[in-house]
């Protein structure tokens, strides 16, 4: 019996060791595994709410150049639509799990809000005009048909009402804010939340739906004070992985000095890459 | 999803009291199955080498004196101890001309020791069976529970999501594994050890007779 006493010593060392080993093998194989994929934060302008003006985000110099999709809500509603998908040339993506299109929302305006909406659709008029190639008589078409459409939105909007929506166009990169938060500020706000944005679109099995609009609301110290999903999607997970990111990433850096004291909104959609068509 | 770098370890800080108490009986029945594995392993092995040694002393010699003294050498061997057994009743007896009553009593001390060797060979072996039997239903039990919990946890948060499920499932799964873990080594253990003990007992069997008729000096 003594000799099966110091067996089971021995034994109880052994699995000791064993599982020491395993947990440190762990510990080990977690420091070499590679991170889930990690799904960009698209960024896209959001409606603003009813009684304020909105400034679409200023997308100067902007390397990613997407299709152009101009994307408009109805007044009331903060849901968003594509409604036009113009066929300009493409030029390369930059980094594909960032591309922010920013909508900033302040208090009520200082200028009238058809005067900023309607410079900024001469501007980018001007801009798809300069950077297309020679468009085809459809295309042209169409991209007429889409400012048409554009022009009566911001119409029908109305001072103070108006809301609007957009997609930075090829060519086009600097959107359609004016005097916005600066776009450095948007585009670390962007990093942030990407960055504490833990997600795989793996676990996703369905595609449809998934995208999540929130609009965030930055104090001057740069703290969230509000997070307002304009539209959830069908994943709990998604939803609470944006919430999450969000919550972790106040306090944001403080706001740049030309906001003053106001506190500014921003508008993101989260999509998982891949999904959105 | 998994926060914790310990992977399934590190599930383990969420379980609950019942799968920890599951996982901690298995554990326990690991470390006796191995310290029984090892333990038999080296006894049998000693047993069968000095035996076989032992056999061939025997028959090579023939003389129950020099076995006797030869015999005191094999001290973890069944055979040598069957027969040092039958060497001291026949010394013991007063009557040495009355061969059957020789024959009878030294038969009986020999097969007093054959039982008393086929008790110590076969002790703790049938605790590898009923580890390899059970160890699996008790992990079992522990994934079950754990995974009553998990979804009991998914009904309280009403979310579906995969984050929510997979942990505890994970967490669940582990008490089958480690089910698994001790059992497999208890039922190779024990099958091993039950046919080194059947060839022992063979042996005792065969030998027992050719003990008792060197010691009567019969041909």
């Amino acid at each position: 019996m003594k000799k099966f006493s110091f067996w089971l010593a021995v034994a109880a060392l052994t699995h000791v060791v064993v599982l020491c080993g395993a947990v440190f093998f762990q510990i080990w194989n977690a420091g070499n595994n590679v991170k889930p994929k990690i799904v960009s934060v698209t960024l896209v302008s959001l409606p603003a709410p009813a009684g304020g003006t909105q400034e679409l985000s200023d997308g100067e110099g902007g390397a990613e150049e997407s299709p152009v999709q101009v994307l408009t809500t109805p007044a009331p509603s903060p849901a968003i639509e594509k409604t036009v998908q113009q066929p300009v040339a493409k030029e390369p993506r930059l980094h594909p799990s960032l591309s922010p299109k920013i909508i900033e929302e302040k208090s009520p305006a200082s200028q009238p809000p058809d005067n900023q909406l309607q410079k900024a659709l001469d501007r980018i008029k001007q801009r798809v005009e300069q950077t297309t190639p020679p468009p085809q008589p459809a295309s042209l078409k169409a991209l007429n048909t889409a400012l048409a459409k554009l022009q009566q939105k911001v119409k029908s909007a109305g001072a103070g009402t108006g809301e609007a929506s957009g997609r930075r166009g090829a060519g086009d990169a600097k959107g359609y804010g004016t005097g916005g938060t600066s776009k450095s500020y948007k585009a670390a706000v962007a990093l942030i939340i990407q960055q504490n944005w833990e997600f795989s679109g793996t676990l996703l099995k369905n595609s449809d739906g998934m995208a999540v609009y929130v609009r965030i609301n930055i104090l001057p110290d740069g703290t969230i004070s509000q997070i307002i999903f304009d539209r959830k999607a069908v994943s709990d997970y998604l939803n609470n992985s944006v919430k999450k990111a969000i919550e972790k990433s106040s306090p944001l850096p403080i706001l740049p000095k030309e906001e003053g004291s106001r506190d500014v909104w921003i508008g993101f959609v989260f999509s998982p890459e891949g999904i959105e068509k | 999803m998994f926060d914790s770098k310990l992977g399934a370890f590190g599930l383990l800080s969420d379980a609950g009291p019942v799968v920890l108490f599951v996982l901690s009986v298995l554990l326990s029945f690991s470390i006796v199955s191995w310290a029984i594995i090892a333990f038999k392993f080296s006894y049998l092995r000693k047993s069968l080498k000095e035996s076989r040694v032992f056999l061939d002393f025997f028959f090579d010699v023939y003389n129950v004196e020099k076995v006797f003294t030869a015999s005191e050498q094999y001290k973890h061997g069944a055979l040598p101890r069957i027969f040092r057994s039958g060497y001291i009743e026949y010394k013991a007896l007063d009557d040495k001309g009355n061969i059957r009553q020789a024959r009878a009593r030294i038969a009986r001390a020999i097969k007093r020791e054959a039982n008393t060797e086929n008790k110590n060979l076969s002790t703790l072996v049938p605790f590898l069976a009923t580890v390899g039997n059970t160890a699996p239903f008790i992990g079992l039990f522990g994934t079950v529970w754990g995974i009553m919990t998990s979804f009991h946890r998914i009904s309280l948060t009403q979310s579906a999501s995969l984050a929510a499920v997979a942990p505890g499932i994970s967490e669940a799964l582990i008490a089958t594994a480690a089910g698994l873990a001790a059992a497999i080594p208890a039922v190779i253990g024990y099958n091993y050890f039950t046919q080194q003990i059947t060839l022992i007992e063979r042996d005792i069997e065969e030998f027992s007779p050719e003990f008792v008729a060197a010691l009567l000096n019969e041909p």
